[in-house]
């Protein structure tokens, strides 16, 4: 009976007066060094995106060390909405998957054209289109 | 000399001069990470070497060994008054190695399609890290759009333009010789420098664990106000408190009430004045929940009701930035159009032909070869 007369008669008086446990984001609470760990591997994801970038000469790996740019990016934000507790962070890599996808779809068109005109993949064979 | 001075981004030229000066190289924090980057530089440098083995093996062991220098000085600055014994993290460390081994693999190995397949194990190592970082949702979706559309993408793309290879020559000479080598390193060196001294000078780690405090409740309140955004969730939620605090009820009367204490619907939350249905108290989240016959009773809601990490990103993906979400679309189906237009076949035709389509004479007497394109 007396659940039955909680409901009615003690309107508005708080039900569940057990201690609730001090309240974290549960899975998200990450200590410091995880945090920091990842901060140092999207740096050196972006950096060894760089080196390849400018070091490789088959078109294709020079797109997909891109690719390898964008992962550091996005760990850094991931790691950063964190720090913050913020998902802005995670929605932002959202829309890094987005532009990679877009660019990959571009970049491999484009490089296939390029391919057919004069059967290789090495960028050097595109010389001519630098500036004088 | 003052260090703290040092400790500033953008002190890699001071930190060089430590460096130099033998009374201080280790006890500046600027130039710990900086010999450190530049023993990973080194070393990376070494393995860029085509095709000696033995200098490219004293290069990985170079870089692992400056890679193992950075994660050790950047999580000893984790905890700012040293190590307080506890255990360092394995897991980050661990997926943090893999990372870095496949991009390295990646950017050095002489075969494109093993280089993808390297980049592969990068996704899904980073993945692991996002995991650590409490992004569930992005981990699966960057191994999902990454590693099964993207790559494959690239992999298809890798297999059409592969030139056969040639008996006796192996890889192609362009996919062998890295072009500018040392210098593209030195720039990767300085950038590296920059970001880690950046990352984490001493006022950069105070700033994040002051930031980590200070946002730790209003995430705890950005989650449940997530929670207000999905009524039927919060609803559900909500009976789903009222049934548990009936049942410990009961089980604190010691069965003196076991009649008829079916748990009653809650048809409603009554929305407070600023229009939350799911109210915050500090850390705390609790409901006025009514019932069918009008009457209201206040409900705390325990932690399990927090929204799990793919509801929260997608909340957040549709009421904070729609416009954004509206532009990603648009962005992909212009990607679309520009690859459909792009990978159209295209046939180029010759004089002749554009003659003939026009219903004029071919200029070139049949017979001859003087025909341009006249194969395609």
């Amino acid at each position: 009976m007396s659940c039955f007369a909680l409901t009615t008669i003690n309107a508005s008086t708080t039900m569940l007066m057990q201690p609730m446990p001090t309240l974290t984001l549960a899975s998200t609470a990450s200590d410091p060094a995880t945090v920091n760990a990842a901060l140092l591997v999207s740096a050196l994801l972006f950096v060894c995106g760089l080196v390849g970038f400018l070091t490789r000469r088959n078109m294709i790996i020079m797109f997909l060390c891109t690719e390898l740019m964008f992962q550091g990016a996005a760990l850094a934000m991931i790691a950063f909405g964190n720090v913050h507790h913020d998902a802005s962070g995670q929605v932002f890599v959202i829309f890094i998957l987005t532009v990679a996808a877009a660019e990959a779809a571009l970049a491999l068109g484009l490089v296939v054209l390029l391919y057919r005109r004069r059967e290789t993949l090495d960028s050097q064979a595109w010389n001519e289109l630098k500036e004088a | 000399m003052d260090f703290a001075t040092l400790s500033h981004a953008s002190s890699i030229p001071a930190a060089f001069l430590l460096a130099a000066d033998d009374t201080g190289v280790m006890t500046s924090p600027a130039a710990a990470l900086t010999i450190a980057c530049a023993i990973s530089a080194a070393g990376l440098a070494l393995i860029m070497q085509p095709g000696r083995q033995g200098i490219r093996t004293a290069g990985t062991v170079l870089a692992l060994a400056g890679f193992a220098m950075l994660m050790v000085e950047v999580l000893a600055r984790a905890t700012p008054h040293g190590s307080d014994g506890s255990m360092p993290p394995v897991f980050p460390v661990v997926f943090g190695f893999i990372t870095l081994f496949g991009a390295v693999r990646m950017i050095t190995h002489p075969k494109p399609v093993f280089a993808a397949l390297y980049f592969v194990l990068v996704v899904i190592a980073t993945a692991g890290l996002f995991l650590l970082l409490g992004a569930e949702f992005m981990a699966f979706s960057l191994i999902i759009v990454y590693a099964g559309a993207i790559l494959i993408t690239y992999m298809f793309v890798l297999m059409l333009a592969q030139q056969s290879p040639v008996a006796g020559v192996g890889d192609a000479w362009y996919d062998r010789l890295p072009r500018e080598a040392l210098s593209a390193i030195v720039v990767g060196f300085v950038i590296l420098a920059t970001l880690s001294n950046a990352f984490f000078s001493p006022q950069a780690q105070s700033d994040r664990a002051d930031t980590f405090e200070r946002t730790e409740l209003s995430g705890t309140v950005n989650a449940w106000q997530t929670l207000d955004a999905m009524p039927k969730l919060a609803l559900a939620s909500a009976q789903a408190a009222y049934v548990e605090s009936l049942k410990s009820l009961k089980s604190s009367n010691d069965g003196a009430t076991t009649s008829a204490t079916t748990a009653a619907k809650i048809v409603a939350l009554v929305p407070d004045a600023q229009g939350n249905r799911v109210r915050t108290r500090g850390a705390d989240a609790f409901v006025m929940a009514q019932f069918a016959d009008g009457t209201t009773i206040e409900l705390a809601l325990p932690v399990s009701a927090l929204p799990t990490n793919s509801r929260h990103v997608g909340v957040e993906l549709v009421s904070k930035f729609p416009a954004g979400l509206e532009i990603a679309g648009v962005v992909l189906l212009m990607a679309l159009f520009g690859a459909v237009i792009l990978a159209r076949k295209q046939i180029e035709l010759g004089e002749d032909e554009r003659r003939e389509l026009a219903g004029m004479r071919r200029f070139t007497i049949e017979g001859e070869s003087g025909g341009t394109g006249a194969q395609r």
